[in-house]
């Protein structure tokens, strides 16, 4: 049933695209744009009520899944374009922001989840553990929308290092916007993540009694945090530009290597689906 | 031709004719215009006049009898005006006020001024009362098919000369220069076109640097800006985010290795350099470096090269759109040249078909009941509608068409009188300044 939904979901996100990259093309059209975006949020709605039933139907579980996971993270990227969009005026991001989350949701529209456990064990039931999956996956949503903003800079850079002043020269916002951008991403991605690995060590003592012992899921993300960290801090010194852009392009990456290996290699880590 | 033998005609001189030295002496503006519009105006045959003055183009345009009104116009003023002179009238001269209206004949096609200079003349025109309101019409219709050019073809996009892509170039690097310094090295004049011209991205800083102190302020206070010391240029450029450079020297005035000083001085702020000079004064080499922007007067000079090819290629569209406005202009003229003989031709029949309406019921109507009487008012209304159908219908498609003896005929064959002060004023309704937008 959900998994219906969610296909509608995906219809509306594909027209959005569609709208954005035409758009994007002929920027004379504003309506464009605005239809994108009506189109953008009842995909939206439509994905949070797919997310719903899918709760109903997998018990919660769905979320200890890979599929579930990016499920989610499609939608949060989507409500955090929608935010983006109303704060900066941005619908040239559109174009390049839908393809991405259709990408990430492209799987979970054909798999349906595979062998989850029934239920949840009692000890891990805890407001916590909702809040640090939330926490997380809006951490990846958001660094997801700074690697589009990356790559969108180091496009807008070859443009202009390169003396090409052609179709994207005039239709990529400045660089300074998109740097500005991708700065107050990476910034905000990295306060919703390091929530989520605090919250992550609260349910890890709990569940496995211990906070902190180098499970490889603990490892890659203190990895991401310290990088994300590292970025922030490398800000204050002056760096900007093509360096950073290509510094938010290595996190996510790393992010989503990370997530997509650990969830596919059977007992990789503790952390997920396997409670024991 | 309008029923009354009047017509528009054009008599000009523009940039394309006439050099410089013969425009100057025939332009004119302000009072004198006005003055000159009214003694035009007042002169035998000439209904309305109204004159286009820019520094590149003079053009006077009379809706009257004959062209000579236009041509005694520069003779009175320049003899030397002869020979450079163009003469256009009906629907030529239509045209011509349409694609100048939409800057298709400009210096720099898709140039944004001219649409406000036309402006301007016709509000002059209208409030000297030399334009009436058949330039209300005609000067409307121009606007609008100026906008219909400037929003359905990229006529106007690009940036087409030297500072415009200077601005597009800083607007794609910085967004804008709000809280920003320029500095502007040396004192070429194309530089401080371009500091002028950032100014529009809120450059709210200009400072200025020359080897020679008394011409950085001159340049300074013409460009309201700061004049600084050449000693302090090492400084300066760890201040400025744009730097405009067009001095004199003969050799790189910033090099690589002042660049990379200056890159850690500023802490690898982003800084764009604009090297207007030949030869050059700014190292190539500078945009190897991460956060540089370089760009020398070959690299604008290519983009604006571009701009004016693909305007060339949207002029064509362009070119067809306005063809299609000058016909629909002239279509619904002409339908209106059409309308008084229409009209009299009305008033005559529904005349007559009353009057043999009220003496058929002066002799029946007693025997007749309020229905029967109507009945019969009914069927001579009905006589007049059939009869006239066809010749309506014709008059209208012949006017459409442009055929203008038809009316005429028309008018003569049925022994209309056509009122005096219809015929005199095909066009309209008063005299005297129509206010503008009236008619679309």
């Amino acid at each position: 049933m959900s998994i219906q939904v969610l296909r509608i979901a995906a219809v509306l996100y594909a027209l959005a695209a569609t709208f954005y990259v035409l758009y994007f093309a002929r920027p004379r059209h504003a309506r464009l744009a605005t239809a994108g975006q009506w189109l953008l949020s009842g995909g939206f709605l439509v994905h949070a009520a797919a997310i719903g039933l899918g709760c109903k139907e997998y018990g919660g579980m769905e979320f200890f899944s890979l599929r579930g996971g990016l499920v989610t993270i499609a939608w949060l990227a989507a409500g955090a374009y929608l935010v983006l969009q109303r704060l900066y005026r941005i619908p040239t991001v559109g174009a390049f922001i839908m393809p991405l989350i259709l990408v990430v949701l492209g799987p979970a529209l054909f798999l349906t989840n595979p062998n989850l456990p029934e239920t949840l064990p009692e000890t891990v039931r805890r407001p916590v553990l909702t809040l640090h999956i939330v926490s997380a996956l809006l951490g990846v949503a958001i660094f997801a929308l700074a690697y589009v903003v990356a790559i969108m800079y180091l496009l807008q850079e070859r443009e202009v290092k390169g003396k090409h002043f052609g179709a994207l020269f005039s239709r990529l916002p400045s660089l300074d916007s998109l740097d500005q951008l991708n700065q107050r991403l990476v910034r905000a991605g990295f306060v919703v993540f390091t929530v989520a690995l605090v919250l992550g060590a609260m349910v890890a003592r709990h569940v496995w009694k211990t906070a902190w012992e180098w499970d490889p899921q603990q490892v890659s993300s203190l990895v991401i945090w310290s990088l994300y960290g590292a970025m922030v801090q490398l800000r204050h010194t002056g760096w900007h530009g093509r360096r950073y852009a290509f510094l938010t392009i290595a996190g996510f990456v790393l992010v989503i290597g990370s997530m997509v290996t650990l969830n596919v290699i059977p007992g990789a880590t503790r952390h997920g689906g396997s409670f024991q | 031709m309008s029923p009354a033998g009047v017509e528009l005609f054009l008599v000009g001189l523009s940039h394309k004719s006439a050099p410089v030295a013969v425009r100057e002496r025939v332009a004119l503006s302000g009072d004198v215009l006005k003055e000159a519009l009214v003694r035009l105006q007042a002169s035998d045959g000439v209904r309305e006049a109204m004159v286009v003055s820019t520094c590149n183009r003079v053009e006077v345009y009379v809706y009257a009898d004959r062209l000579e009104h236009g041509r005694r116009f520069f003779l009175e003023r320049a003899e030397q005006a002869e020979g450079h002179l163009y003469e256009r009238s009906g629907r030529e001269a239509i045209r011509h006020l349409f694609r100048v209206a939409s800057s298709l004949d400009s210096m720099v096609v898709g140039e944004p001024q001219i649409l406000g200079q036309v402006k301007e003349a016709y509000g002059i025109a209208s409030s000297a009362a030399a334009a009436g309101s058949f330039f209300s019409r005609l000067c409307n219709h121009a606007f609008a098919a100026a906008k219909r050019v400037r929003s359905e073809t990229d006529i106007a996009k690009g940036a087409g000369s030297v500072s415009q892509v200077a601005v597009e170039l800083v607007e794609k690097i910085f967004g804008d220069l709000k809280g920003r310094a320029v500095l502007l090295v040396g004192a070429g004049k194309m530089g401080a076109l371009s500091a002028k011209a950032l100014r529009a991205l809120g450059a709210d800083r200009i400072l200025v640097t020359n080897r020679s102190p008394e011409r950085a302020r001159a340049l300074a206070a013409e460009v309201a800006g700061q004049a600084e010391p050449w000693e302090t240029l090492t400084s300066l450029l760890a201040l400025a985010d744009v730097v405009i450079v067009s001095t004199g020297a003969a050799n790189y005035v910033v090099t690589r290795e002042l660049a990379t000083q200056v890159m850690k001085a500023r802490r690898q702020r982003s800084v764009c350099f604009i090297d207007l000079a030949v030869p050059r004064n700014v190292d190539p080499a500078l945009g190897e470096l991460s956060n540089v922007y370089a760009y020398d007067i070959d690299d604008l000079q290519k983009v604006v090269t571009q701009t004016h090819q693909a305007r060339a290629e949207e002029a064509i569209r362009a070119e067809a759109l306005i063809e299609a406005e000058v016909m629909a202009f002239s279509r619904e003229r002409e339908t209106r040249a059409a309308l008084p003989v229409l009209a009299a031709l009305r008033r005559r029949a529904e005349e007559i078909a009353r009057a043999e309406a009220e003496r058929t019921l002066a002799h029946v109507g007693e025997r007749l009941d309020d229905k029967g009487k109507r009945s019969v008012e009914a069927m001579a209304q009905a006589i007049v509608n059939k009869l006239l159908h066809g010749p309506t219908a014709r008059l209208k498609e012949a006017a459409a068409s442009g055929d203008s003896d038809l009316p005429g005929a028309a008018a003569e064959l049925f022994g209309v009188e056509v009122e005096h002060n219809e015929r005199a004023r095909p066009e309209g309704e008063t005299r005297g300044p129509a206010p503008l937008e009236q008619n679309r």
